[in-house]
């Protein structure tokens, strides 16, 4: 258990910068979920907490204290790495049990330590195998086995469940979960996965370009993003952005109207981008948003419909099987003006409003 | 198809084989008819002599138009086999020139024609000594050519009048021995018996005793004339010590060895200096000349020829005064031929005088196999002796007990059949095993193209058989015989008992097996450490990314290993001399005493296994760079977070994942050191006393310096071969062990 601070934290690799001035907080406990692309820098920052990496500038602080200079070692933290690194020549179990050997820890702590989590990994039966006798799956479960046996107070998991399947990830996600529960260790966790980043943390920190974009709960993300790209990034499928002026009562553009709050009525003439989350917008006969269906998505009780707009494609949701539904077809989407987001054309940051 | 094109090369392979057959049968014909009778001459001259013999030979058929006389240069060290190989079967020379060392040998196995009508056409043409040395069982074998023996070089400038006797000599000596300035009075190879031979004709010794013709060092005139020398060297200290011919020469020539004993070949390598060659001196203390070996080099007529007469005719030309003059004027030979010296360009060549006079009380070198064996014991003695390891009593009693071991009386022949039995047995059992193993169940399917399998094994199955397989039975088979004076005697295993029993020797002494077995072993086992902590130790360091110009090391670090070893190892015995090697002047600027590097067995065995490290680190060293960059940089960090230094980080990550790439490279050179015969050859030469001689050295010295003894070395290659197969069986057994796999 340990807070973890990141003050005006750089690092660039030559003259690339990679994490441009990250300023973070992570409470102890926390699970702090980060996201981004792929090449933002998500795994330079874990590096740069775990010690692989030194920053530029900034502080790097665990419970308080400033560990710049500090070694892996003198970190206690425990990682989980995109690439596994399991040592090729140590079966699973010695895998399991290699940092607990260097600390010399007593042999029946050690089997119970080693046990409770290949149990808890279901690796039991995978104990005296070698990493190249696993399956990619079953490499993941034995890198998180290897960092979880320590009992570190902070964890730094890079993509620890990519390449399970969808069935052993919805398990291993209440399993993290739990051991966050029980462990009530820091952990840090990067994710592609939408659903894993809305489910496990208790914060998330969205990432782009090396830069912080926002970072708070995840709904709070959700529902109020700071700007389009962390708009954009989260839910599936996207936001629906559509560049328009707002008029009265609504933000209308070409082929396209959609009721606004009366919140907003104090940016009237204004230049805009309005997001509309595809679950929000339904596709019907009639509404503001006019276009011709260009692809569907039929999930059964529920699907998506990408109609082509002047503006772009727009993704509406409709219920049911969507039957009627025919590609080329015109159609249209309505959204309730509660759900439409305005963000500023320019710079792209959410227009804020007085609820 | 693939049926069709097997069967195709197979039947080109026979066209070509028959065509190829054809060209050698009519090329073999078309030579068949000469209308001149040819006479096959071999030698292994070179250079000026060479260029005198066909001269010769030239002049010899314009005058013989019958004959057609050919030469054809041999290898000097290949010569004797290819001699003795090729004249019974009739397919050798008709004339061949070589020393007389081998005469009685020869004579002895029909190899030789006797001569002693063609020297009595000659009479009073020919010094006697050169003739005995050509004698064997009361016939004359031979016509001598030209007469090698040392003598006396002395400069001119630093010795006005040449020292008629040896107290006059290392008067003079004395007084231009100046050893802080590295000048000396007296230089030659004294640790070659060649060149003491000399002093112990001096002191009235033999090296022979009559009649049973049994070489005997350890008598008083040995002592007195082994003592005569090291007092020089060790109490006077008039001579540089481990003298080796190239010191002598580099001495001589920067003026700073007064007198010099050599023989005619020096000359050639003299620059810059006015010298003077003249007799040795007389020994006061006896009041005999000190006369030096004789060797003759003679024109020997093969028994086997077919144009006798005319290849007699061509050995009685060459040794003709004609002939002699030319090759006097233009090989530059002490010609034997005494009329020779008429000639005013002969006769007043002061060197060929000088040495022709020489030749006159020189004593023939033996001529028998006995003489052979007698090298390297002595040797051995003047190292020790001269080293100041051992008095010379002792260290002729050594050697005469060598002598004794390397003479011994050949083991009662045995029947050859238990063991042929025996073998025949194994191979059937062998062949029944085989037959009898399961057969793979996909065994058709991988065999079904056997007719193809065939034609591309059988290249390469050939070869091996050639190459390999049938040397290799022959090497094994001849260690059940005993060889002498060109006999094989089948005698069973006794080779073997003798070896493994230590018959002869002691076995803490240097000669038995087990004591060389012991060093072989040390020897391995401290290179192998050496090279592989050394070698992996440098990996590390090239691999450190902040190191700069990797590759320039790199390169730097390998050059040892690219530079072939003989010439390493004569580098590093240079370095190791005692008084002129670079090491010693290191120790000097340290304020440390040179040592004597070669006569302890432990600074002779280190001196050793440093060159060889020197040798070896590069090879593990490529191979650990190798190994190193195929572990990837992320294993380090996850250990890193695990909380592993960066000791714990070599020993449980490094360690073990080099563990599959460095455990074949140790066995390889493991091997390759067990029988690194260059390295010992070359440095310690075995000194002191064959202590650091490794089992393959010891199989040569059996083979090539002690008797001729095939059998015994065959018999110690063949242990040798057992070891190593045992050893690469069970170092195979623990590379099997489960092994790390890279993910
Ligand atoms: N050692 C390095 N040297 C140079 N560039 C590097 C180095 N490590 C990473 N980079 C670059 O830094 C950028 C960020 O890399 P990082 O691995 O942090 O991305 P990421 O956010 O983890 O991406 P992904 O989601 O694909 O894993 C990438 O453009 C990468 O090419
Ligand atoms: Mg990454």
């Amino acid at each position: 258990m340990a807070d973890v601070t990141l003050r005006g934290v750089h690092k660039a690799f030559g003259d690339n910068p990679i994490v441009r001035g990250v300023d973070l907080e992570i409470g102890s406990g926390e699970f702090m979920v980060l996201v981004g692309p792929s090449g933002c820098g998500k795994t330079t920052l874990l590096r740069l907490l775990a010690g692989l990496e030194q920053c530029d500038q900034g502080e790097v602080l665990i419970d308080g204290k400033v560990m710049n200079d500090a070694a892996p070692r003198e970190r206690n933290v425990g990682m989980v790495f995109q690439s596994y690194a399991l040592y090729p020549h140590m079966t699973v179990r010695e895998n399991l049990a290699f940092a607990l050997e260097l600390r010399k820890t007593p042999k029946a702590e050690l089997d119970a330590r080693v046990n409770e989590a290949a149990q808890m990994l279901e690796l039991e039966k995978l104990l005296e195998r070698r990493p190249k006798q696993l399956s990619g799956g079953q490499r993941q479960r034995v890198a998180i086995g290897r960092a979880i046996v320590r009992r570190p107070s902070v964890f730094l998991f890079d993509e620890p469940l990519s390449n399970l399947d969808a069935a052993l990830r919805v398990q291993m996600r209440g399993e993290l979960m739990r051991l966050h529960a029980r462990l009530q260790s820091t952990m840090i966790y990067v994710t592609h996965d939408q659903v894993e980043a809305m489910t496990l943390a208790t914060r998330l920190a969205v990432f782009n370009l090396g830069k912080l974009q926002q970072v708070g709960k995840p709904l709070d993300l959700y529902a109020r993003p700071a700007n389009k790209f962390v708009a954009g990034f989260l839910g599936s499928p996207g936001m629906n952005f559509l560049r328009g002026r707002v008029g009265k009562g609504a933000v209308a553009g070409d082929g396209f109207s959609l009721a606004l709050s009366p919140r907003y009525t104090a940016l009237e003439g204004r230049e805009v981008i309005a997001g509309v989350r595809p679950q929000a917008l339904t596709l019907s006969a009639q509404g503001g948003v006019r276009g011709e269906i260009e692809a569907i998505e039929r999930l059964g009780t529920e699907g998506y419909a990408y109609l082509r707009t002047k503006v772009g494609t727009v993704v509406a949701r409709f219920e049911g099987g969507g039957a009627e539904l025919k590609v080329g077809d015109a159609w249209g989407a309505a959204c309730e003006a509660a759900s439409v987001l305005l963000f500023d054309a320019a710079s792209e940051e959410a227009i804020a409003v007085q609820p | 198809m693939t049926r069709v094109g097997g069967v195709a090369a197979v039947k080109r392979a026979i066209a070509i084989v028959t065509l190829a057959c054809a060209l050698f049968a009519s090329g073999v014909r078309a030579e068949a008819p000469p209308e001149k009778t040819r006479i096959l001459v071999w030698h292994a001259y070179r250079a000026a002599e060479e260029t005198a013999l066909l001269m010769l030979i030239d002049q010899f058929n314009a005058a013989h138009p019958e004959y057609r006389a050919e030469a054809l240069a041999l290898p000097y060290d290949v010569y004797p086999s290819k001699l003795s190989a090729a004249i019974p079967t009739g397919h050798g020379p008709d004339v061949f020139i070589f020393a007389q060392e081998r005469v009685s040998a020869w004579a002895r196995d029909g190899l030789l024609s006797p001569m002693d009508a063609d020297a009595a056409m000659m009479p009073g043409e020919f010094p006697e000594a050169a003739l005995d040395a050509l004698r064997s069982k009361g016939a004359l074998w031979g016509l001598p050519l030209s007469l090698k023996s040392v003598a006396l070089y002395v400069n001119k400038s630093l010795v006005p009048v040449a020292p008629v006797n040896t107290d006059e000599m290392v008067a003079l000596a004395q007084k231009l021995t100046d050893p802080a300035q590295g000048r000396f009075g007296l230089a030659w190879e004294a640790g070659d018996f060649y060149h003491h031979a000399s002093w112990l004709s001096g002191f009235g010794g033999k090296l022979f005793k009559e009649p049973e013709h049994r070489p005997v060092v350890d008598t008083p005139e040995g002592v007195a004339a082994l003592t005569f020398v090291r007092d020089l060297m060790r109490k006077k200290h008039v001579m540089p010590e481990e003298p080796s011919a190239q010191l002598v020469a580099t001495l001589f020539n920067a003026n700073r060895a007064a007198m010099v004993i050599n023989g005619p070949w020096f000359a050639g390598e003299i620059h810059g200096v006015d010298y003077e060659v003249v007799s040795l001196p007389i020994v006061s203390a006896t009041g005999l000349p000190a006369r030096p070996l004789l060797t003759v080099e003679a024109a020997l007529v093969s028994a086997t020829s077919e144009v006798k007469d005319g290849a007699r005719a061509l050995a009685r030309f060459l040794v003709s005064k004609d002939a002699s003059i030319l090759r006097a004027k233009i090989g530059r030979q002490v010609v034997a031929t005494r009329s020779a010296y008429d000639d005013p360009g002969v006769g007043g060549d002061t060197l060929l005088r000088a040495f022709r006079k020489q030749a006159e009380s020189a004593v023939p070198m033996d001529n028998t196999p006995a003489m052979l064996t007698v090298w390297e014991p002595y040797k051995r003695a003047l190292t020790a002796v001269l080293s100041g390891l051992l008095e010379p009593d002792e260290a002729l009693a050594q050697a005469q007990r060598r002598l004794n071991a390397i003479a011994k009386p050949m083991p009662p022949p045995a029947s050859p059949w238990p063991l042929l039995l025996l073998a025949a047995g194994g191979i059937l059992a062998l062949s029944i095993w085989i037959r009898r193993r399961p057969v793979r169940p996909d065994a058709p399917a991988l065999y079904h193209d056997v007719r193809r399998a065939i034609a591309y094994c059988t290249p390469a199955a050939a070869s091996i058989l050639v190459l390999v397989f049938i040397p290799f039975a022959i090497g094994v088979g001849l260690a059940f015989f005993h060889h002498g004076e060109g006999r094989y005697t089948f005698v069973g295993l006794s080779n073997f008992v003798d070896i493994l029993t230590s018959r002869d020797y002691r076995i803490t002494e240097p000669m038995s097996f087990w004591f060389t077995l012991a060093v072989t072993l040390a020897w391995t086992v401290a290179n192998v450490v050496l090279h592989v902590s050394i070698g992996l130790f440098l990996a590390l360091l090239l691999r450190d990314p902040l190191l700069k110009f990797k590759g320039v090391y790199r390169v730097l670090l390998i050059v040892p290993w690219a530079v072939p070893n003989y010439i390493t190892a004569l580098v590093w015995k240079g370095m190791f001399h005692r008084q002129f090697g670079a090491i010693s002047a290191l120790l000097a600027t340290l304020g440390l005493e040179p040592v004597s590097w070669f006569t302890r067995f432990s600074t002779s065995f280190a001196a050793n296994v440093v060159t060889n490290t020197w040798l070896g680190f590069p090879f593990m060293m490529v191979v650990s760079l190798g190994a190193l960059q195929s572990i990837p940089q992320d294993l380090y960090e996850a250990a890193e977070v695990d909380g592993a230094s960066k000791w714990a980080q070599f020993r449980h990550i490094t360690l073990p994942l080099l563990r599959p790439a460095l455990l074949p490279a140790v066995i390889l050179g493991s091997v390759w050191t067990f029988n690194m015969f260059n390295i010992i050859y070359l440095v310690s030469g075995g000194e002191p006393g064959g202590a650091t001689d490794i089992l393959v050295s010891e199989a040569y010295r059996w083979a090539f310096q002690r008797n001729e003894q095939f059998g015994f070395a065959a018999a110690y290659s063949t242990l040798i071969f057992l070891f190593l197969l045992g050893w690469s069986a069970l170092t195979r057994r623990v590379a099997r062990e489960p092994s790390p796999e890279a993910a």
